[in-house]
């Protein structure tokens, strides 16, 4: 209920009625619902409604054409496999790093976030073109460690899953990091101390309090990362070997290519049911709304 | 018949005298013959002639006010058509272009089924304007278009004729062979006579399949229906040494660089490899798959009539073969004469009894089996 007291306290005037526990500054974000409602939703739902009948009764036999290629299966599970160890990659690298970032100076603290960020500031094509110049049998690694004598053929670094994973972890790291250091800064340097007047070692009071307590930073950039990793397919096909063919190519050439959009868009709904578990699944193990909540300009 | 005849009969003197007239700037592409004006009245004996067509390709009217639009690929491909057919054509016309460069097969469907068409004219790869097509694109009006001398082994269809032609080529790496000039096909698949690796479009129906089973024997008149196993087979004896490329810029970069001694790929990134990158770069025509894009008309195009006589204006032999003073791309029609400069490059100059043509209608209806094949082949 709008009391007098209440419309003092604040001054602007109420948007959506006055229920008491409604924050109505989230009126605010109603623009921005909206314009997901329409432009994302909706097209989305139409999309995925398109995947039955289309051709006209079709039924479920886009899903039955997919699940009756195995090659197609496959993929969809290698899709899963390569998102799985980038996520991991980004995890091992991205970690320490961010931890580096809570303990160094702020302006050093600042650099190492500029150095993270770089890569954003630049296309996901050249990047992957880069690491193609870099990492083929006639590119500047081998050729070096030729040049050098240290070995006498060229190294498989590309057309390899590890160049896909090299690839994405470098473009998908910022994602893992800046969720992992949005949640390391506020943990209370106190803990840590407490834990030492206790007895604890350094690394143990890295491990029992320090870990732990980071842990929602560490679901929240892998659920990113993992999810993002989901869509690529461009670097996996300039990077990665015959096998490293992710879903979205194929989805891809059924809807640029073929037209054939009811099975192109039943794969992606497979794809974005099975993210949706996903996200499902992490959102019972951690609450997202703390972790995405927890912005870097905070305190 | 007689219709035929006379409306593109008339359609010449129409243009001739609005050529005079309206004193073209000396295009290269303006038609200068007077021929048609000679020609005598339509006559019983003349019907549709090819020639007849043809003239009245050559010689579209004016089309004071038009605006058509026109999608092609980007780049200097489209610049290359932009030169040879648009600009003499608004010369010629009076017709004005506005230009797009991102023609794709979905937008084309999304502007049908959406009832909001824009585009008139679209350049399309040989995947597109089959008769599975037929209910995004208008038939197009073979009265106005010279039919007879487009090149038939180009996959026309009611709803497409190729415009440009270009070969899917064996592309070798001189300094990676060791000078060793591979013959064809079969020593793209024989590593230990030249080894190296090998370049390779990441496409089911890019031309792969089919190499590899002229590598195996088939004769380029026996390819279809393909022979999956085969060809799987075959590909798996190179598999180790297979490097996909997705882009026409990978392919050149890949045998301009070495990385792969031989590839597959689009006899004009070969070209460019050789004479824009200078590399040594070398093309074995032998066994080629000679192929063309298209121009279609999407259905419920806003200026039908006017894209249908622009489409045969590119078509006709006078123009047809412009592009080729700008890119290593063939004419389509039989009778036109490609820049001399540049005819050795060309795909159809240098097809023979070993070059392939894909067969679309085939390779549309059976996608999904052949691209099953493929990925299973991949991951197998």
């Amino acid at each position: 209920m709008a009391t007098a007291d209440e419309a003092r306290r604040r001054p602007w005037p109420s948007l959506v009625g006055a229920r008491p526990r409604f924050n109505r500054w989230s009126a605010l974000a109603l623009p921005a619902i909206v314009f997901l409602i329409v432009v994302f939703l909706i097209p989305l739902a139409a999309r995925a409604l398109r995947s039955v009948p289309d051709p006209p009764g079709a039924g479920l036999s886009n899903y039955e054409q997919f699940f009756a290629q195995r090659a197609y299966v496959n993929v969809l599970t290698n899709t899963f496999w390569i998102a799985l160890l980038a996520t991991l990659a980004c995890l091992v690298i991205g970690y320490p790093y961010a931890y580096l970032m809570t303990v160094v100076p702020g302006r050093l603290a600042g650099l190492l976030l500029i150095a993270v960020l770089l890569p954003f500031w630049s296309s996901l094509l050249v990047r992957t073109f880069a690491w193609q110049v870099l990492l083929r049998d006639t590119g500047v690694i081998n050729r070096f460690l030729l040049d050098l004598g240290l070995i006498s053929e060229p190294l498989t670094l590309i057309r390899t899953t590890g160049g896909v994973i090299i690839g994405m972890s470098h473009i998908l790291l910022p994602f893992m990091v800046l969720p992992m250091y949005a949640v390391m800064r506020r943990i209370d340097p106190e803990y840590g101390r407490a834990a030492a007047n206790l007895g604890a070692s350094p690394v143990s009071a890295f491990t029992r309090i320090f870990v732990p307590l980071s842990l929602p930073g560490v679901l929240a950039g892998s659920l990113l990362v993992f999810v993002l990793a989901l869509g690529f397919y461009i670097t996996p096909a300039l990077l990665g070997g015959l096998k490293d063919q992710m879903i979205s190519q194929l989805i891809v050439q059924q809807i640029q290519q073929r037209l054939d959009w009811g099975f192109g868009t039943a794969m992606s709904v497979l794809l974005v049911g099975i993210t949706l578990a996903f996200l499902f699944a992490a959102s019972r193990a951690v609450r997202l709304r703390d972790v995405f909540g927890s912005g870097l300009g905070e305190d | 018949m007689r219709r035929h005849a006379t409306v593109p009969a008339f359609l010449a003197i129409v243009a001739l005298v609005t050529a005079c007239s309206g004193g073209g700037g000396g295009g290269s592409a303006a038609p200068s013959s007077a021929a048609p004006a000679s020609e005598p009245a339509p006559s019983d004996s003349g019907g549709a002639s090819p020639s007849a067509a043809g003239s009245a390709a050559c010689n579209p009217p004016r089309q004071e006010g038009v605006t058509l639009s026109f999608t092609s690929f980007g780049g200097v491909y489209q610049e290359a058509q932009r030169k040879a057919w648009l600009e003499p054509y608004t010369e010629l016309t009076g017709v004005q272009f506005q230009e797009d460069e991102n023609s794709s097969n979905a937008t084309i469907k999304t502007q049908v089924e959406s009832g909001q068409v824009t585009w008139d004219v679209v350049d399309v790869g040989n995947d597109f304007g089959l008769d599975v097509h037929k209910d995004l694109l208008e038939p197009l009006d073979y009265t106005l278009i010279p039919k007879d001398e487009l090149n038939a082994d180009l996959g026309i269809t009611d709803y497409r004729i190729p415009d440009i032609t270009y070969g899917v080529v064996l592309a070798y790496n001189t300094e990676a062979t060791a000078g060793k000039v591979p013959e064809g096909w079969a020593d793209y698949f024989d590593t230990a006579k030249i080894p190296g690796k090998r370049g390779a479009w990441d496409y089911s129906e890019g031309g792969m399949l089919e190499f590899a089973l002229m590598a195996d024997g088939v004769k380029p008149a026996d390819l279809y229906p393909l022979d999956l196993e085969r060809a799987t087979k075959k590909l798996d004896t190179i598999k180790d040494d297979i490097v996909f490329w997705s882009s026409g810029a990978e392919s050149q970069e890949l045998i301009g660089s070495g990385e792969v001694a031989m590839t597959m790929i689009w006899n004009g990134r070969g070209w460019s490899a050789k004479n824009i990158d200078k590399k040594p770069v070398e093309i074995q025509w032998n066994q080629q798959i000679v192929t063309a894009d298209y121009l279609v008309i999407p259905k419920g195009s806003p200026n039908k009539d006017a894209a249908m006589k622009f489409i045969a204006y590119t078509a006709c032999a006078d123009v047809n073969a412009g592009p080729s003073e700008f890119i290593p791309y063939g004419p389509t029609n039989k009778n036109a004469t490609a820049n001399p400069a540049m005819v050795n490059d060309l795909s159809v100059t240098n097809a023979d009894e070993n070059s392939a043509y894909f067969d679309d209608t085939y390779l549309a209806e059976n996608f999904d089996e052949i691209d099953a094949a493929w990925q299973a082949w991949k991951a197998g």
